[in-house]
Formats: C-alpha cells, sequence, structure tokens
C-alpha cells in the first residue's frame, strides 16, 4: 500500500518537474473560465451543467496528454527495467501510477469548484444536481485516464500511446452520433458504449446504477489488460 | 546461491541462449566475458526476473525465477547496461524511491540512503538533479540503487561503462570491498578488469557458455598466458 502511494506522489512530482503539467493547467483553466463566462451569460441560470458538457469534451483531447507518458517514458529511458526488477507487484506499479495521475486530473476538476461557489453566491443550484454533476465528470476522466494508462503501457513511443488514446476516445465520445448509420440490432450496443450516454444521466442529476458500472467496468478493464501488457516481455 | 540448470531463451526463432547451465556460490564473485550480442545482458535479465526463461530452472537464493519471482528480487541489486535513473529527480529523492520500492523500512531508509551516498561517494551531489550529472555520476547512482537494500546478490551490466579511469578504479574498490558478503555477478568488454575483481569467469559465445573456470585454472587449461588469448581463443 505505501509503495503505491510512493509511485504515485512520484507520478504526481514527475508533471510538476516537466512544463507540460503548467501548459496543460493554465490553458485547461483558462478554457474552462472562458466557458464558464460565455455559458452563464448566454443562459441566465444557476447550473453548471452546460459547463461540464464543455469540461467532458475537452477532457477527450486533454486526457491523453497526460497519459502518454506514463509507461512509454519509463519503457524508453530504461527505468522500466528498474521499476520491475524491484519487489514491486506488477498490481502496485499500475494502480500507484494510475492513482498519481488520477490525482492531477483531479487537481483540474478541483480548480473548477470555484465555479459553483460563484453560482452557489449568486443563485440558488440545484446541489445534489451539481455534486452528480461532478461525479460523472470524474468517473469520465477517471475512465479516460485509465484508457490513457492502457495505451501507454503498449509503445515506447509516447506519439503513438496519445493517438491511440485519441482514436478511443473520440470512438467513445462520439458514437452515439454513429447511430443513424448502423443496422437496429447495433443500436442498443452503440447506445451502450457511447459514454455521453452515461454521463449525460449524471450531468443531469440523473444517479443510475448501469452508468457507474458502465464506468467502473471500463476503467477496471483498462486497469486490467494494462497490467496484462506491462506484464508481457513482448512489449517492454 | 544461483542455480541454472539448461536454460533457453529464445527471442522469436532467434535463440538468445542455448541450453546454459551454472551454479554460482554464496560469496564468489563471477565475471561474465562474451562479444557484444553473445546472451550477457539476456542472461542478466533472466536472473533479475525481468525476462522470462523460454525453457530451464533458474533459481536465485532458492527462489525459482518464474514461480517467485517477488522473493528473489528482494535479494537482487541489479545495475542494467543503462543506468535506470529519473532524470528530473535529484540523486537523493531518486535512491529514496528506491529504498521504498525495495522494502526498506522507513526508519532505516536515511541510514541506507546516507551509507550508499558515502560508498559510491556522492555525497555532493545528493541535492542535484540527476539530469544535469555527468556519466560517471550517473553511473554510480545506478550502483547506488543497486546496493541500497544490501541484496545478497549484485548483477552488474557493465558497470565501468563510460567512467573515466580514477572512477574504474573507485567502482572496482568498491565491488572488491563487497567480497565474501555479496556474490556479484558483473559483466564487461574490459579483460584487465575481469582479471582483477572476478574469481571465477564465464565465457559465453552465441547463448552457450564455452568456458566456466576458475582464472587461473582457466589459463592452465587453455594454455595460454593471458586472459585476452583465451577469449580471442574462445570466441572467435
Amino acid at each position: 500500500m505505501n509503495k503505491i502511494f510512493a509511485i504515485a506522489a512520484k507520478e504526481l512530482k514527475a508533471y510538476f518537474k516537466s512544463p507540460i503539467a503548467y501548459i496543460v493547467l493554465i490553458i485547461t483553466i483558462s478554457i474552462f473560465n472562458l466557458f464558464f463566462f460565455m455559458v452563464i451569460d448566454e443562459n441566465r441560470e444557476s447550473t453548471l451543467r452546460d459547463i461540464f458538457k464543455v469540461m467532458e469534451f475537452l477532457f477527450v483531447f486533454i486526457v491523453p496528454l497526460l497519459t502518454m507518458r506514463i509507461f512509454a517514458e519509463e519503457k524508453s529511458t530504461g527505468t522500466m527495467e528498474f521499476l520491475m526488477t524491484t519487489p514491486t507487484s506488477n498490481t502496485v506499479i499500475v494502480f500507484g501510477k494510475y492513482l498519481g495521475s488520477l490525482l492531477f486530473f483531479s487537481l483540474i476538476i478541483g480548480f473548477s469548484f470555484s465555479y459553483y461557489l460563484i453560482i452557489e453566491y449568486f443563485g440558488h443550484p440545484d446541489r445534489a444536481a451539481t455534486f452528480l454533476g461532478y461525479l460523472g465528470l470524474w468517473l469520465e476522466g477517471a475512465m479516460f485516464i485509465a484508457i490513457g494508462l492502457m495505451t501507454s503501457s503498449w509503445s515506447r513511443n509516447q506519439i503513438v500511446s496519445a493517438m491511440c488514446t485519441y482514436v478511443i476516445l473520440i470512438f467513445l465520445y462520439f458514437a452515439i452520433g454513429f447511430i443513424k448509420y448502423v443496422s437496429t440490432t447495433l443500436e442498443p450496443l452503440i447506445q451502450y458504449v457511447g459514454v455521453l450516454t452515461h454521463s449525460e444521466n449524471l450531468t443531469n442529476g440523473v444517479l443510475a446504477t448501469s452508468d457507474i458500472i458502465y464506468f467502473v467496468s471500463i476503467i477496471l478493464f483498462s486497469l486490467f489488460i494494462t497490467r496484462i501488457s506491462i506484464e508481457n516481455r513482448l512489449w517492454r | 546461491m544461483i542455480i541454472v540448470e539448461s536454460l533457453v531463451k529464445n527471442f522469436g526463432s532467434f535463440p538468445a541462449l542455448r541450453n546454459v547451465s551454472f551454479e554460482i556460490k554464496k560469496g564468489e564473485i563471477v565475471g561474465f566475458l562474451g562479444q557484444n550480442g553473445a546472451g550477457k545482458t539476456t542472461l542478466m535479465r533472466i536472473l533479475t526476473s525481468y525476462l522470462l526463461p523460454s525453457s530451464g530452472k533458474v533459481t536465485v537464493g532458492g527462489y525459482d525465477v518464474v514461480r517467485n519471482s517477488l522473493a528473489l528480487r528482494q535479494k537482487i541489486g541489479y545495475l542494467p547496461e543503462t543506468p535506470p535513473l529519473y532524470l528530473d529527480m535529484t540523486t537523493r529523492d531518486y535512491l529514496r524511491f528506491a529504498a521504498q520500492l525495495k522494502n526498506i523500512p522507513a526508519a532505516r531508509e536515511r541510514l541506507q540512503i546516507d551509507k550508499v551516498l558515502e560508498e559510491c561517494d556522492l555525497k555532493d551531489v545528493a541535492n542535484k538533479t540527476i539530469g544535469i550529472l555527468s556519466k560517471g555520476f550517473k553511473q554510480r547512482i545506478g550502483i547506488a540503487q543497486a546496493i541500497i537494500n544490501d541484496p545478497e546478490v549484485l548483477i552488474l551490466d557493465e558497470p565501468t561503462n563510460g567512467l573515466d579511469p580514477i572512477q574504474i578504479l573507485q567502482v572496482r574498490k568498491l565491488i572488491k570491498n563487497l567480497e565474501h558478503k555479496q556474490t556479484v555477478i558483473l559483466s564487461t568488454h574490459i579483460l584487465s578488469e575481469i582479471q582483477q575483481i572476478a574469481q571465477r569467469v564465464l565465457i559465453i559465445k552465441a547463448g552457450s557458455v564455452v568456458a566456466d573456470d576458475l582464472l587461473p585454472n582457466l589459463l592452465k587449461k587453455e594454455n595460454q598466458t593471458s586472459l585476452e588469448n583465451v577469449f580471442l581463443k574462445l570466441t572467435s
């Protein structure tokens, strides 16, 4: 357990030692602020629903940049050999790395909490719905990161990893847009696979077990594949 | 301490190690000699459980590389060919991370770190970022990482690679000092180095062990005056 925290802390520090963390933080938060202003100015409603939708759309593009280096860098610099010859199990390595990125992502979301404070000050937002919206946003990000972690374990090249993540995330995000082109038998499947089907419920303040199961199962599946792929010596 | 029985390792259809068997007793210092691509690094990676054998049985300290790899890794210290360093960390942070992964109790962490900083003559650069240090320092940080948990078996892949003559002497002295306490396996291209450090030599050619004997016996058996002649005779 201590080792999971040690690896997570090392990951988190690594983010802040490279400029990418600051660039991502500044750009993301600036864009969020801009959209927060625009959405509130347009709708004049005390809800974060629409800003959540903007945020999840942006995460599709930001998360691959955050996760591409996690394993790919370790492989290309040879530190993977160090990690894997210490008495640390692969499960611990995967969880530690995942936790590190998840904490960094939570920080990004944490900054957006000021939006809630603003609308709480000026209006009467639906607290439960806002909370569920945050939960949905966080779960979705957690899922994106797990997918990014998985693709990072496939290659020693960070660009390859980022591209694989983009392909998967863009497919999941825009899946429901393809529905009209597929046969009716496939329709429920695409509907289920599409991430928007599930996140929309939460951002609208509806809590359904099936949505939680969707996110958690994809997270666990991705972590499981990550563990297998770092174990598989061919991919090192 | 180390028992290798009919070890075979194939990379696809390429045989990297063919039917290698040997035994290394506690406290021995063994040098692996061989041309580039002979299989020295592959053999070391299997001994550290980084790579799995295709067939055959390998045990270190009674632990099987396949079935008890975590317990085995607790007993070894490993310096890969390129020192596995996180360039954005400071020397001390990196050694602390290594100590955490190698299950050193928190109470002894500082003590062990200070000890290896002293032994590897790294005190002056303890708080410097690894990325800005010279090759010699990096190599010694790699060695410090390998000995931080007082391993019973020390596996060093070309430990003096890239060092200047004075540093080479220091590293040799370091290894000599470990004699009788630890079992040491090292590989090198420098034949005189083997003569100075190792008691026993294992010459590998195209994945097979072509000679395995104590140094004086080997010279007598091959009827040669220097290791260089033996090496040239056996590998060409």
